[in-house]
């Protein structure tokens, strides 16, 4: 079986990368994403790098539009394109926005930045499968502190009014958004018990334990008359000591020695 | 010229219409069903109404979702709820990747919203749209004219904003009157003195008013602009040159809606004399359509002025 932990470490690797040569991007809220992220491109997801247009293909949003280092790293390790234009990441004519346009970027299928819009989207996506009769699923990754916006209670709510067991989404639970904690800035909790009550199947556990992803993601699959919640609980900045408990990580640029600290705590060679 | 039509019958009727035609057609509904009376559209197609609840940022997100996975959906409700609510998904998740969304925004200026007061009379809502990159705005005239519109801007690639009203506008043109998607139209031609442009539920004042101000010698042409954007720039700008004068003539604000479209063309293209009326940087009231049309500077009275202001600083 493909060693999921190593692809996580060498994503975020490409992240330190990416942020460290085209100096500017998120890498702690990527970071706390990476697992997650991991698991979905590189199992859970049915999907075919050489036909990104595939129709029934299983799409994924990744509502907090920030973290999407570690997408483009994805992307381009599952080969949607090649790995050099990662460190293009927010230039001018590079395909890699600073937040995710579907248009620009080979097997991305959601346009996302402002917080609190990926679910309403993903949930059109499974509405299309279910009028068209497809079978393809769809995944979301929220952040907890855009958990704020009320739009996703709209979805939420409209998610399990009309039953949509197709949808799964992952709560990247890392407990900080730009301003600090999400119990000092917003106080989102009890999340889990949010969703239950807004009719969700709900599952908690380690965002970093890719083990019980992908057991979480199956029993989410059974589940058909309700949307699951993965509540998963993440450390942002995860895989990298000096960025743990630092929040200015969530949009920083590595310096020379950052970098090569980075690299080798995440198994590397600068 | 009192025959009542109903724009939200006319985008109604359109809707089946397509529906019947095209299998990827759907309805978002954000309560809004029965608003425009889609009872038999639920009956019709119960799996192609989507209802979500009074959500309209859900409604459009959810919208941008089913257009990037082969549907084309279609989502009415008031124009404000949309153009302001859910402003930033219109604008970021359907304009910027260019998708195939259609809005159909109701209670479109004083004559839309009437006695609902300001909450419910939507008059920023064509220029909030103008400033968006890849926006169709379509301002239809009646009812038979929404159905047109419907029909015409079906294969549009990209999204599409069509400004329907209340339910009681008078008809304009005849049923079946093709809509002249991305092209003004000429009413009325009473000579060069001067054009009116105007769209949607006034222009039966101007087709009057300009009957006013030919009997009073003034020749005035009535241009009806009923796609906004993309404007018909070379179309405007060949009236302009024709008359050297002209009045704009929009239930909304004129600030950034049709009166601002033709400046743009008259201060790049073609200099000419321009009045604009329509609301004057003002919120209105409630009230009866035709009384705030009357009171907030759209009656004829007010569009045989306007056109004598600007005429009398003459022609070039």
């Amino acid at each position: 079986m493909t060693d999921l932990a190593a692809i996580s470490r060498e994503l975020r690797r490409d992240v330190v990368e990416m942020v460290y040569r085209t100096r500017d991007g998120h890498p702690s809220p990527s970071f706390s994403a990476a697992d997650i992220i991991t698991a979905l491109y590189f199992s859970i997801l049915t999907i075919d790098p050489a036909r990104p247009d595939w129709d029934d293909r299983d799409r994924f949003v990744l509502s907090k539009g920030h973290a999407c280092p570690i997408l483009y790293a994805a992307l381009a390790k599952r080969g949607f394109f090649d790995r050099q234009e990662l460190f293009t990441l927010r230039y001018l004519n590079s395909h890699l926005q600073g937040h995710p346009y579907a248009p620009k970027t080979r097997g991305l299928d959601a346009t996302t930045g402002s917080l609190g819009n990926g679910l309403s989207i993903a949930l059109g996506m499974a509405f299309s499968a279910v009028i068209r009769k497809k079978d393809y699923r769809v995944y979301v990754v929220v952040g907890d502190g855009e958990l704020g916006e009320g739009m996703i209670w709209e979805a939420a709510m409209a998610s399990a009014h009309h039953r949509m067991g197709r949808l799964t989404v992952f709560v990247d639970n890392n407990n900080y958004q730009s301003g600090g904690t999400v119990e000092k800035v917003s106080g989102p909790y009890p999340i889990d018990e949010k969703f239950r009550a807004f009719g969700w199947h709900v599952q908690s556990i380690d965002g970093h334990d890719i083990g019980q992803i992908l057991t979480a993601a199956g029993e989410a699959r059974k589940v058909e008359d309700r949307p699951s919640a993965i509540v998963c609980k993440t450390v942002k900045g995860n895989g990298v000591s000096f960025m743990v408990g630092e929040n200015s990580w969530h949009k920083r640029v590595f310096t020379d020695d950052e970098y090569r600290d980075a690299i080798q705590q995440l198994g590397g060679k600068p | 010229m009192s025959e009542v039509s109903s724009t939200r019958i006319g985008f109604r009727d359109g809707l089946l219409r397509l529906a019947e035609e095209r299998k990827d057609v759907v309805f978002i509904s954000t309560d809004s069903l029965l608003v425009v009376k889609g009872e038999p559209f639920l009956d019709r197609f119960p799996d192609r109404v989507i209802e979500l609840g009074i959500s309209e940022q859900n409604g459009v997100g959810v919208a941008g979702g089913l257009a990037s996975s082969g549907l084309v959906p279609y989502i009415c409700t008031y124009a404000g709820f949309l153009t302001m609510r859910a402003c930033e998904q219109m604008r970021t998740f359907v304009s910027y990747p260019n998708l195939k969304v259609r809005f159909i925004g109701a209670n479109g200026g004083l004559h839309g919203g009437n006695r609902e007061g300001v909450s419910h009379q939507f008059i920023e809502d064509v220029g909030i749209l103008r400033g968006m990159p890849n926006f169709t705005i379509l301002c239809p005239a009646d009812g038979g004219q929404v159905f047109e519109a419907m029909l015409a801007s079906a294969d549009i690639d990209g999204p599409v904003y069509i400004r329907i009203g209340s339910g009681r506008e008078e008809r304009v043109f005849p049923d079946g009157t093709p809509f002249p998607l991305g092209k003004i139209r000429v009413m009325a031609d009473h000579g060069d003195d001067v054009a009116l442009f105007a769209h949607g539920f006034v222009l039966n004042r101007v087709l009057e008013a300009a009957r006013e101000l030919r009997k009073a010698g003034i020749g005035a042409k009535v241009v009806e602009v009923a796609t906004v954007k993309p404007l018909d720039r070379d179309g405007v700008a060949g009236i302009l040159r024709a008359t050297g004068s002209a009045v704009t003539i929009e239930d909304h604000t004129v600030i950034n809606g049709l009166g601002s479209a033709v400046a743009e063309v008259i201060a790049e293209e073609v200099p000419a004399r321009l009045v604009r009326l329509g609301l004057q940087d003002v919120y209105g009231e409630s009230g009866f359509p035709d009384e705030l049309l009357d009171a907030y500077g759209m009656s004829v009275r007010d569009i045989v002025a306007a056109a004598g202001k600007a005429t009398a600083a003459g022609k070039r």
